[in-house]
């Protein structure tokens, strides 16, 4: 994604050890390993506004790999992070602490489709949709959809417990996982979970989907597939007022209606859409709303017209509905390259997560604006409406002495709403370096002292992608001086 | 085993008051585990006094155990230790609804029948139907993972559930997740105490996601001579558009502990289906003539369609088959399988071939998301061939022919049953996962209950350390003796 950078590269205070570097390339081949500087640049940014560059970047092919990969690191006490497609909006896969970045493009192959038991047992390079377009002749599909879903990687969805729009009817990835290889941290090679629907035992796998990287490193998945539906409808809401379409969407919701997908964006931003993808969206119109109905013929019909009845009802100028697969992709085509079109315009932006009881969208939409206004940046908002997931994206330029510091504290501000609403941090983007320190937000000490304790025990001298989820606080068992950094920019 | 000391209980008694602390031992035969009597039982009534006693119990060494409607204290493996008793009955309010939402919050001891009560005011329900429907509560089926019927449609509570606040065995106060249908903010803890039977934290406060109900429900029952044709009506529907909400499969030992044979009497036909649709009429009138179609093409003995008071029954059965079948004999042993669908034909083959070997009958009930039922009980006169396989030629009452041998004996055949199931499910090739989930106290002490020590044991002894230091928690009583 294209994005000005909020602060300049960090020169490496801690090269490391060349005795490290020699094992990795003897170990993985000379062809697997970068360390020279002009290399590592592509490792140092992801998609968030946060930057952090490794000192050397791998390449393994298996498991054996990374276990050795894993077990050099810890020798020299160096962190290990993982990364995947590098398309995380919250800096899950820069090497915070500096380090080692294995990179798991090499890892990348479908291992096995077992399209009876509806499972698929990938490795984590796999991209989200070759999944989908490997079974699909089955009439399979694996559900989890991140807008990124044609570059990222399983492994990243595995980790940051990645979302989409189509999770508002089907949940998130850790809902379709029911299995992992993981490696510890001293090399040790595990299995949870498993192809089964459940195991006894604790739940393995529900703590690790989500966990970022921070208490082992994921090998293998086990995903479960679905079934395609039957019928699909796509409509396209168009409203002169952002406030009907919210209230579109809260009615929507309270009839008990379950769209596969509920997606908004305000005119601002449809626009900035439109002159890129050409979607088809009308340029002079407040907010629309993108929503689709799947399942058996009879219900898609019957939900599309309690839908449209919905919108009218609530002052939609025009409900379209989308009269085939064409058009239908053309809709999607932009929602999910908007990021891409607003990068366009904007040297920078900063994306937000926060999540919201969905009843309470359009006060939280005004809130948003105002906000805006007070500190005097455009916000656009597209986001997963059916579930209250905001994305407001916050456009500022970071050649402007002083305008990241602001673009920050609108952004907290914004999320304190959302959590005072009773609300969450982040829907679906994680935690990262870019929001642990907005932790005690949302969580108590005691709840983070929990947390602490988990990643202590799983991770306990903290080389897996340290200083990441939790905040940074004394006596966490972390390593080195951390780099300047959005979450360390914010006020306490 | 030394119980606490009077001076411990005076301690206990200090926190919560004489009212609320019960000591009689008459009274407290209600909260045996496996011929374990507690010492005494307390009533919190609210989180923080849940932390009171954990932190008690920490600092004078005592054993806990949490409750609440006490259906499923029986699951687990018989306790290391049991001193007290920590009823949470009295944390039995909704602290948070929001229908607009479709989210709710609410405490541990509330029962799921008058939760749903409150929810079908607003047009809304929890999928969580588990059995024991009169006694259980949202705390005991969380922390039991218990079995939903639902689960077809769905998913399992960790797929239902958003956050949740409890009390570690440290005693701390923490929560984990939210109270909104999406969030990934910090590690899934409450994903960790969905069926940990209470040996890491004390669930005070649970939040879901609820669900509207539908316009419309139809249950469809249909009866096979064979396993074969029930399975392939089941691939049918499971590779059909078709969204049930239900579906589960019995054999003809189940059917009739269920009530369901008798209920639905079926000449030559002892394999039944019960099928759960819901939606709009036009969905449910889809459902019902798909359905009908594909059991004719499976070659079914007979097709009902049942529609409101009606299409209760069936559901009751399926849901409280277990409880049935505990009620039916105080050998009964249930054991809990997780399946691959490829695997199902032979594992019922096996299965039967076991009991069969064993001389037990075997009741079989077989959920689309690959939960399976088996209940192993003492050979009744009932079924002419036992094997499940063929039809019910007797209508007498049960009458075990297990109960003129000796005790030791008709164990013994129990605990070779179980392990060989256990073993058949969890073999490379059929990839399942079981464990024994009821069984008499003095069988649990001959078998394991959890099958096979798996490779990722060692991570789980890690988990239950971070959650409860000093094994204060139900000690001993989850998977691997944990």
């Amino acid at each position: 994604m294209a994005q000005g950078r909020a602060f300049g590269p960090r020169e490496s205070k801690n090269a490391l050890d060349p005795k490290l570097i020699r094992g990795l390339k003897k170990l993985l081949g000379h062809d697997a390993v970068l360390s020279a500087r002009e290399d590592l640049l592509l490792y140092e940014y992801d998609g968030s506004v946060e930057i952090a560059r490794p000192e050397c970047v791998v390449f393994p092919r298996s498991t054996r790999d990374v276990v050795e990969i894993v077990r050099l690191a810890r020798q020299f006490k160096t962190p290990v992070v993982g990364r995947g497609a590098g398309t995380g909006l919250s800096g899950g896969a820069l090497p915070r602490a500096g380090g080692i970045v294995a990179v798991f493009s090499r890892m990348n192959r479908i291992l096995e489709i077992d399209a009876e038991n509806r499972r698929a047992v990938v490795q984590p390079g796999v991209v989200n949709l070759d999944v989908t377009r490997a079974v699909e002749h089955l009439g399979l599909y694996f559900a989890p959809d991140p807008s990124s879903q044609k570059s990222c990687t399983i492994g990243g969805n595995v980790s940051e417990n990645a979302g989409g729009p189509h999770t508002l009817a089907y949940g998130v990835t850790t809902n379709h996982v029911t299995g992992l290889e993981i490696v510890m941290p001293d090399g040790r090679v595990v299995r949870v979970g498993g192809k089964t629907s459940e195991t006894p035992g604790y739940d393995l796998t529900g703590l690790m989907v989500g966990s970022e990287g921070t208490l082992a490193i994921v090998t293998e998945i086990t995903l479960r597939l679905s079934r395609a539906p039957e019928a699909v409808k796509t409509l396209l809401g168009v409203f002169d007022a952002v406030d009907d379409a919210t209230r579109s969407v809260v009615e929507i919701t309270r009839r008990g209606i379950t769209p596969a997908a509920c997606e908004m964006l305000d005119g601002w931003t449809l626009r900035t859409v439109e002159d890129f993808v050409h979607a088809g969206f009308p340029r002079d119109c407040a907010a629309v709303l993108l929503l689709e109905v799947e399942g058996l013929a009879e219900a898609v019909e019957e939900y599309a017209a309690e839908i449209s009845d919905v919108c009218r009802a609530n002052g939609a100028r025009e409900v379209r509905v989308a009269r085939d697969a064409h058009e239908r992709d053309l809709l999607w085509k932009g929602r999910k390259n908007a990021f891409g079109a607003i990068g366009r315009l904007s040297p920078s932006y900063y994306v937000l997560d926060g999540v919201i009881p969905r009843t309470r969208l359009p006060e939280t939409l005004r809130r948003v604006e105002e906000i805006g206004r007070k500190y005097d940046f455009r916000i656009g908002n597209i986001f997963h409406a059916g579930d209250g997931n905001l994305h407001p994206l916050i456009l500022f330029d970071p050649r402007h002495p002083g305008e990241f510091a602001r673009c920050v504290a609108a952004g907290r501000e914004i999320i304190q709403h959302c959590i005072d609403m009773g609300g969450a941090l982040t829907g679906e983007h994680g935690v990262g370096m870019e929001k642990n320190e907005l932790m005690p937000l949302m969580f108590s000490p005691e709840d983070l002292a929990v947390m602490t304790r988990v990643r202590a025990a799983w991770n306990p001298d903290g080389l897996l992608n340290p200083q990441k989820v939790l905040p940074l606080g004394k006596g966490c068992g972390e390593l080195r001086v951390l780099p300047q950094t959005v979450g360390s920019a914010l006020p306490a | 085993m030394n119980g606490p000391s009077d001076t411990q209980l005076t301690r206990l008694e200090q926190l919560l008051g004489a009212a609320r602390t019960v000591t009689d031992s008459v009274s407290l035969i209600a909260y045996e585990v496996d011929g374990v009597r507690p010492a005494a039982a307390v009533r919190p009534a609210s989180a923080a006094e849940v932390a009171e006693i954990v932190r008690l119990a920490v600092a004078e060494k005592l054993a806990v155990i949490p409750c609440s409607g006490r259906s499923k204290l029986a699951i687990g493996g018989v306790p290391a230790r049991y001193d007290v008793a920590l009823d949470l009955a009295g944390l039995s309010r909704v602290l948070a609804y929001d229908p607009g939402d479709l989210t709710l919050g609410v405490e541990p001891g509330i029962r799921i029948e008058d939760l749903q009560r409150e929810l079908a005011q607003h047009g809304q329900f929890l999928p969580l139907e588990v059995a024991f429907s009169d006694r259980a509560t949202v705390g005991g089926a969380i922390a039991t993972n218990a079995y939903s019927p639902l689960r077809a449609g769905f998913g399992s509570a960790r797929d239902f559930v958003l956050g949740m606040e409890f009390v570690t065995g440290a005693g701390e106060a923490a929560k984990s997740g939210g109270r909104v249908v999406k969030n990934v903010s910090g590690y899934d803890l409450h994903k960790l105490l969905i069926g940990s039977l209470g040996t890491l934290a004390v669930i005070t406060r649970v939040n879901f996601r609820t669900f509207p109900r539908p316009a419309e429900t139809r249950v469809l029952v249909a009866a096979f001579a064979a396993h074969g044709a029930a399975l392939g009506f089941c691939r049918a529907i499971a590779n059909s558009p078709l969204e049930p909400r239900v579906r589960e499969m019995l054999n003809p030992v189940a059917a009739d502990v269920s009530g369901l044979a008798p209920q639905f009497p079926a000449d030559g036909a002892t394999w039944r289906v019960v099928i759960s649709a819901a939606g709009s009429a036009a969905v449910v009138t889809r459902h019902a003539r798909d359905l009908e179609r594909m059991a004719r093409d499976a070659h079914a003995k007979k097709f009902e369609s049942l529609a409101g008071a009606e299409a209760a029954a069936p559901l009751r059965a399926v849901r409280e088959v277990v409880r049935l079948a505990l009620e039916r004999s105080p050998a009964a042993t249930i054991l809990r399988i997780a399946l691959l669908p490829a695997s199902t034909g032979a594992f019922v083959e096996n299965l039967s071939a076991i009991a069969d070997g064993a001389n037990l009958d075997a009741a079989i009930t077989l959920g689309a998301s690959g939960t399976a039922y088996v209940a192993l009980l003492p050979r009744s006169t009932r079924w002419a061939d036992t094997s499940g396989t063929s039809a019910v030629t007797g209508s007498g009452t049960a009458t075990d022919t297990a109960s003129g041998a000796s005790a030791d004996g008709a164990e013994s055949s129990f605990a070779a049953a179980v392990k060989q199931i256990l073993e058949s499910v969890s073999n490379e090739t059929a990839g399942g996962r079981g464990f024994v989930e009821w069984c008499p106290t003095a069988l649990k002490r001959r078998i394991s209950l959890w099958g096979a020590e798996r490779g990722d044991f060692a991570l789980m002894q890690r988990v239950k350390t971070i959650f409860d230091p000093d094994g204060v928690l139900a000690p001993r009583r989850f998977c691997g003796g944990l």
